[in-house]
Formats: C-alpha cells, sequence, structure tokens
C-alpha cells in the first residue's frame, strides 16, 4: 500500500512538471550560449576567453567574440554580417561570430544567461532595458573609452547610469506621423501640427472603411514607446502622471477612441501591424518608426505617403528608440572592445545606418545622412525632440503601469483621472 | 546470502526497474520543483541576480501577491477558464463519440479528420483565432452582421468580458478532439452483449445511456476531466499569442502572468512564486486523478 502511494506522488510530478517547463524553472533550461552560431565555425570558446586576459594572441589561434542580436529582419541581419566578415578579414587576432536570439526572447536568454554565466561578449539591446542589466552587473564600465561627445544626449544617458558610461550607442530612431497624402488631398486636410488640427484633420479622413489615426497601444514596452510622445507633449513625465497634464493626455486618447477616428484594435497591433494597414489604406495616419521605411517602400511602392513631426500639444515630444552595443563582464572584453572600436568608426557607422534605414546617433554623420526631400529626413529633425525612456533599472515596472493605463483609458475600463489615479500610486511605490 | 536473497525479492526487483525512471525525473522534474521553492522565499530580481546578495524574505512573496489584484484576478481567470473549457469540450467531444461510434459508412476516417484541431501547433490555432475575432476585418462579426444579430461590429478581443469569451472558444475548439478520442476508446470497452440484452429486456436509449453507458465509461470520464483540467489549467501559448493577458490584464492565466513577471519585469521570485501556486493546484488535482484512478483498479 506504501508503495502505491509512493508510485503515486511520483506520478502526480510528473504530470504537474510540464507546468515548470514552460514557467517559473529556471534550473531546466537549456543555456542558450552552447547552441553554436549558424554563421561560421567557432573555436572553442572556453579557451578563448581563458586567453583574454593576456595581451597577444601571437599564438595564431584567433580568440572568439560572440554578439547577441535580435532583428528579425534579413536586410539587418546580412548587414550586421557584412560587417562582421569585414571585420573579421582585416585582422587575424578575434573572430566575431553572431546570434540571433528573438526579441520576445532577448531579455529572458540574458537573464538566463546571466544566472548560468553563459553570456555573450557583446549584446546589442533595446536602450531601455540597459539600465537593468547595468543594475544586473553584467556590463563593462566604458567611461573613456569611446568618444560619444556628439552623439544625441538622450542615446547617451540610455546607456549611462550614475555618471558612467556602459554602453555606446548603435544608432538611434525615434516616433513621427506618417500621412497619406492622397487620402489628406482628397479630404481638403492641411497638415496637422497640434493636437486640435490631428482631431480635425483624423475625423475628416475617416470613413467606413478608413481609421483616421493609428499607432501601437499593445499593452507592453511597445505600447508605452507609442504613447510617450503624447504624454510628454502635454509637459508631463514618465514619473508623474497623475496631474493636469498627464490626465490631459490620457484624455486625449480616449477622445481619439471615441471620436472614433481611432480604432480600439490599436492595443491588439504592434507597430508593424499598424504599418501593414496604413499600407493597405486602412489607415490614413499613423505614429510609427523610421525602420518602417524599406518595407513600406518594397511592399506598397505606389503609395503617396509622407512623413511630419508629431502634433503638438504644449511642445513638440517623441521618444527615442533604438538599440545600444554594451560589452559583458568576465568575457572576452579585449576583443569585444577591438571590434566596437572597428564598428564605431565613422565610415562604418554611415555603412551601417545606410543599410539598416537608421539614423545614426553620432548628430554630425545624422545631418548629413539624408537628403532634405528622403522620407528619413522629418526623423532627423523630430530627433531633435526625442527623449529616451528610463533609463532606471525599474524602467520595466513603470512602464507596465504606464501601459494599463493608457489601456484601461481606451478599453474603457476606466476614466482618465482614475487611470492616472492609479498609474500613479504604482510609480510611487516603484520610485521610492 | 540470505539477506541478498531476501533483497531480490519479487517486490524490490520491481523498484531497481523505476530507479532509472526516478533519478531522471529527480534531477529533471524535482531540481527545478526544488529551485523554484527556494526562489520562491528570496527576493531575487534584477539587481541580485547576478551579485549572489539574495535574500531570505520566507513568504513575503506570497502575501505580496496575494493583495496583488492581478495576481487574484490571473487565479480566477485560470479557474473560470479551465470550468468553462471542461464543460464545453466534454460534452461537444461525448456527443461526437457517441455519434461516431456508430456503424455508418467514413464513421472512421471522418473521426480522424476530427482530430486535426488537436494536432495543429497551438500558435497557429491562435492567430488563426485571433484574426476569426477580429473587429473589422474578422469572419465571425462579418457573418454576425451578414445575418442581421449585430449592428456592429462586436470588439471580441479588446473589451475584457469577451476577449475570455474568445479565448474559451479558441480552447474549447482544440479540446474537442482530445476528449471525443478518449471518451471513444471508453466506448469500445463497453461488450456489445449488454446492450444486446439490455434491448432484448426492453430498456430504450435515454434508459440504456443513463444505466449502461454512463457507469461502465465512469473511469474513462474521471481521466477525461482530470487530464483535461491539468492540460487546461497550465495554458500559455494559447494566451499569450490571442491577448498576451490584455485588454488591462483581463486574460492574464497563472502562467502568463508567472511569465511576465519574471521575463518582463525582472522579478524573479515573485514570478516563481506565482509558478508554485499552480504548481500546488495542479499538485492536489494530480493526487485525486491517482485516487480515481487506482480506486478503480481496487474495485
Amino acid at each position: 500500500m506504501k508503495k502505491r502511494k509512493l508510485t503515486a506522488l511520483l506520478t502526480a510530478l510528473a504530470m504537474t512538471a510540464g507546468i515548470l517547463s514552460g514557467c517559473g524553472a529556471k534550473g531546466g533550461e537549456s543555456a542558450p550560449a552552447d547552441k553554436a552560431p549558424a554563421k561560421d565555425a567557432q573555436p572553442a570558446k572556453d579557451d578563448a576567453k581563458e586567453e583574454s586576459g593576456q595581451e597577444s594572441a601571437s599564438s595564431g589561434e584567433a580568440q572568439a567574440v560572440t554578439i547577441w542580436y535580435y532583428w528579425e529582419n534579413e536586410g539587418h541581419q546580412v548587414t550586421l554580417d557584412q560587417l562582421i566578415q569585414e571585420y573579421n578579414g582585416s585582422q587575424a587576432q578575434y573572430e566575431v561570430t553572431a546570434k540571433y536570439v528573438p526579441f520576445a526572447d532577448f531579455k529572458k536568454q540574458l537573464s538566463i544567461g546571466a544566472s548560468a554565466d553563459e553570456l555573450p561578449d557583446i549584446a546589442i539591446l533595446d536602450s531601455p532595458d540597459h539600465a537593468s542589466y547595468v543594475d544586473m552587473g553584467i556590463f563593462e564600465d566604458l567611461t573613456g573609452r569611446f568618444d560619444v561627445s556628439n552623439y544625441y544626449e538622450g542615446t547617451v544617458n540610455s546607456c549611462t547610469v550614475d555618471g558612467k558610461l556602459y554602453g555606446v550607442p548603435f544608432g538611434a530612431n525615434c516616433l513621427a506621423l506618417y500621412y497619406n497624402e492622397d487620402m489628406l488631398t482628397a479630404a481638403g486636410s492641411s497638415v496637422p501640427t497640434t493636437w486640435d488640427e490631428l482631431v480635425e484633420t483624423a475625423k475628416a479622413l475617416t470613413t467606413d472603411s478608413v481609421s483616421g489615426l493609428a499607432f501601437c497601444s499593445v499593452q507592453n514596452e511597445e505600447g508605452t514607446f507609442n504613447f510617450a510622445p503624447w504624454l510628454w507633449s502635454t509637459g508631463a513625465t514618465s514619473y508623474d502622471i497623475n496631474n493636469e497634464n498627464g490626465i490631459r493626455a490620457l484624455t486625449y486618447i480616449q477622445n481619439l477612441i471615441n471620436e472614433g477616428v481611432m480604432s480600439k484594435e490599436c492595443i491588439n497591433w504592434t507597430q508593424g501591424d499598424v504599418m501593414n494597414q496604413f499600407i493597405a489604406g486602412n489607415v490614413a495616419m499613423m505614429v510609427n518608426g523610421p525602420w518602417q521605411i524599406p518595407t513600406m517602400q518594397s511592399e506598397a511602392p505606389d503609395l503617396n505617403w509622407k512623413v511630419t513631426l508629431i502634433p503638438k500639444d504644449q511642445e513638440y515630444a517623441s521618444v527615442l528608440g533604438g538599440e545600444n552595443y554594451a560589452v559583458v563582464n568576465g568575457g572576452n572584453v579585449d576583443g569585444a572592445l577591438d571590434f566596437l572600436t572597428f564598428a564605431t568608426s565613422e565610415e562604418k557607422v554611415k555603412f551601417m545606418m545606410n543599410q539598416f534605414g537608421y539614423i545614426s546617433a553620432d548628430k554630425t554623420i545624422a545631418e548629413s545622412q539624408f537628403a532634405q526631400d528622403s522620407p528619413y529626413y522629418p526623423f532627423v529633425e523630430e530627433l531633435n525632440y526625442a527623449m529616451p525612456r528610463g533609463p532606471l533599472a525599474e524602467w520595466p515596472s513603470v512602464s507596465d503601469a504606464l501601459s494599463l493605463a493608457f489601456n484601461q483609458v481606451i478599453t474603457g475600463t476606466a476614466t482618465p483621472e482614475e487611470a492616472a489615479a492609479q498609474a500613479q500610486a504604482t510609480i510611487d511605490s516603484i520610485i521610492k | 546470502m540470505a539477506r541478498l536473497k531476501k533483497f531480490f525479492r519479487y517486490e524490490n526487483v520491481g523498484m531497481l526497474f523505476v530507479l532509472p525512471a526516478f533519478l531522471y525525473m529527480l534531477v529533471f522534474v524535482g531540481y527545478p520543483i526544488v529551485h523554484n521553492i527556494i526562489l520562491s522565499f528570496q527576493d531575487v530580481n534584477a539587481g541580485n541576480l547576478v551579485k549572489g546578495t539574495r535574500n531570505f524574505i520566507l513568504f513575503e512573496n506570497y502575501l505580496e501577491l496575494f493583495k496583488d489584484s492581478v495576481f487574484t484576478s490571473s487565479l480566477w481567470n485560470t479557474v473560470r477558464f479551465t470550468v468553462s473549457c471542461l464543460v464545453f469540450q466534454f460534452i461537444a467531444g461525448f456527443a461526437l463519440a457517441l455519434f461516431f461510434s456508430k456503424p455508418f459508412s467514413f464513421a472512421k476516417p471522418v473521426r480522424g479528420i476530427l482530430l486535426v484541431p488537436w494536432m495543429i501547433p497551438i500558435t497557429v490555432t491562435a492567430l488563426m483565432f485571433k484574426l476569426l475575432f477580429a473587429t473589422d476585418i474578422g469572419i465571425i462579426n462579418f457573418l454576425l452582421r451578414s445575418l442581421h444579430l449585430i449592428e456592429k461590429n462586436i470588439e471580441w478581443l479588446t473589451t475584457p468580458g469577451t476577449a475570455m469569451f474568445a479565448l474559451i472558444c479558441a480552447n474549447v475548439w482544440i479540446g474537442i478532439p482530445f476528449n471525443m478520442i478518449l471518451i471513444s476508446t471508453g466506448l469500445t470497452t463497453i461488450p456489445k452483449e449488454l446492450y444486446e440484452s439490455a434491448s432484448i429486456d426492453g430498456a430504450g436509449k435515454v434508459q440504456t445511456f443513463w444505466k449502461i453507458t454512463l457507469p461502465l465509461l465512469k473511469p474513462t470520464i474521471e481521466s477525461v476531466l482530470i487530464l483535461g483540467f491539468i492540460y487546461t489549467f497550465k495554458v500559455y501559448d494559447l494566451v499569450y499569442v490571442m491577448t498576451s493577458g490584455g485588454p488591462v490584464n483581463a486574460t492574464h492565466m497563472l502562467s502568463t502572468y508567472s511569465y511576465k513577471l519574471s521575463f518582463e519585469m525582472f522579478k524573479y521570485s515573485k514570478g516563481s512564486a506565482v509558478a508554485n501556486v499552480l504548481l500546488v493546484i495542479l499538485l492536489f488535482v494530480g493526487v485525486l486523478y491517482i485516487k480515481a484512478t487506482t480506486e478503480g483498479e481496487d474495485a
């Protein structure tokens, strides 16, 4: 009888085991770095790590330097590979390989990697997460090793914690307003520059089958990214929303929904979905980033669209996005620094940015990067008004509170006043 | 010698055969569970994951969770979701199993085709239902409008109440074949003679169902329901793809909330505490299952 109980308990454990592989447990997950990158034959990583402390690698064996990135765009991947090949061909000391980690898994893999000591040497990560990982203590202090004085202030701030530089901005992007010029002309409207004009224009453009305006409002970091320009334009900050300004921003969004000029579906649309609706002609104006331009040009070459600044309430505002390079401490730091010095040279930055459809984080390069009539040009102008999210180790929690607030307002489950008060209470409990 | 002989008695040899599986479970099931339980009593977050300065804070994570309205609502959502799914997929699966137990032509191939929903990857199903339930372009709204049942499009996935309904629909669709096939198998174990003698004794269809089919299927039904419960209670991928727990956290399940806490907000200990709540509930149901099945053997 006792044995039966034992068997019973074991079976019960086995049946419940499934959930643990799905969530919570980190012990059972396979370490990501072990899966060799697909691109190149990779020399033994451990050897390389041991050697990394020594000054020279005259032994002839190239030391491995690994990079993790999350760009799913094939063009981006090919470009990064080109840069790496060029670097590997230019010297014999280091051999760089890159590994793609899907964006949805990127944070998870870095966290697991950090606790399992299986990290890359360089991570190219989303700028608002930078501070969290600095707090985790996995990034090398790069203060004084790179000249970032000419970079946009916001991009440098995103990788600076307590006055120390923990990364190098890869590229910058921000959000701006796209509009379908044919629809605008047909409706006899002009390009909106203020919030009031935007509502009026959106109303004029809305028909049975077309929404006047759309922007991604998913309840996550992507949604917060798209909400930030509206919030900041009122003069409110990300940490101070329960006031006249913050409530005005939420009320404005609520009004867009209530007037029927923006679809509630936006809470399920990623930025890519929004772009697809725009080029399908279901949306007349959208807020989106410059990285959509190459896709839009190839998918809808006949669509007549333009880009302008996001209309303002009190002041123009946009949100800074983009990736930063970070060097992981404890890995092949020398190799990583050597590669970064190569990759951040003016010539290489220009090459990468143009191929990516990104704007350089370096002001001088950015300003001469595009011609006046280029669709990218308004983004360079918008960049002057773009501010970073955070940097704050607890940014993911703040972001969660903000995205809950505008989702409550959009779905009508709370009034702007209630949503702002609730978000403020959460934010106050995070930032003591 | 005698001791050795005694050791190799029938039952003990049996234990030796169980040993490899036991060791496997110890490493791949036991360790993560223990690790997870320890983690849930600590205060691990982004700041001290690597630095190793984690403190034991005992039940504080759990106490905080029960004050967290998103946690309590996701617990309630998981229960609501599981029970609704079980009821509908069980009834529909049972009806289909009875239907296909009749000997008509094509009964077997059609039953085979009905298994397809269960074999499709859940992510695909989830994307499909996401499109079906889309407000402006979804076919469900289109049909309802064409039939003049609704005037305005229903915002299925963007309204808290209906989003849960859409999730349940999708999961029932996946769950029906699972229920159908297990009950079909159960039906084949009932001897035909019982039905024949019942009809000779003048029992009607309804009477045969309640007096023969149902009682003899009891062990099967218990297994189907409890396995279905476990399978449904730990739902993750379907919810993650269709709603990601939204709108406004209205469809967060324990699993999705645990993931969100751990890997989006870096609150590892809290996330593992949620996973442990899930574990305790499923462990309880698992023990019930063992009890039910072993009692059946004793009888």
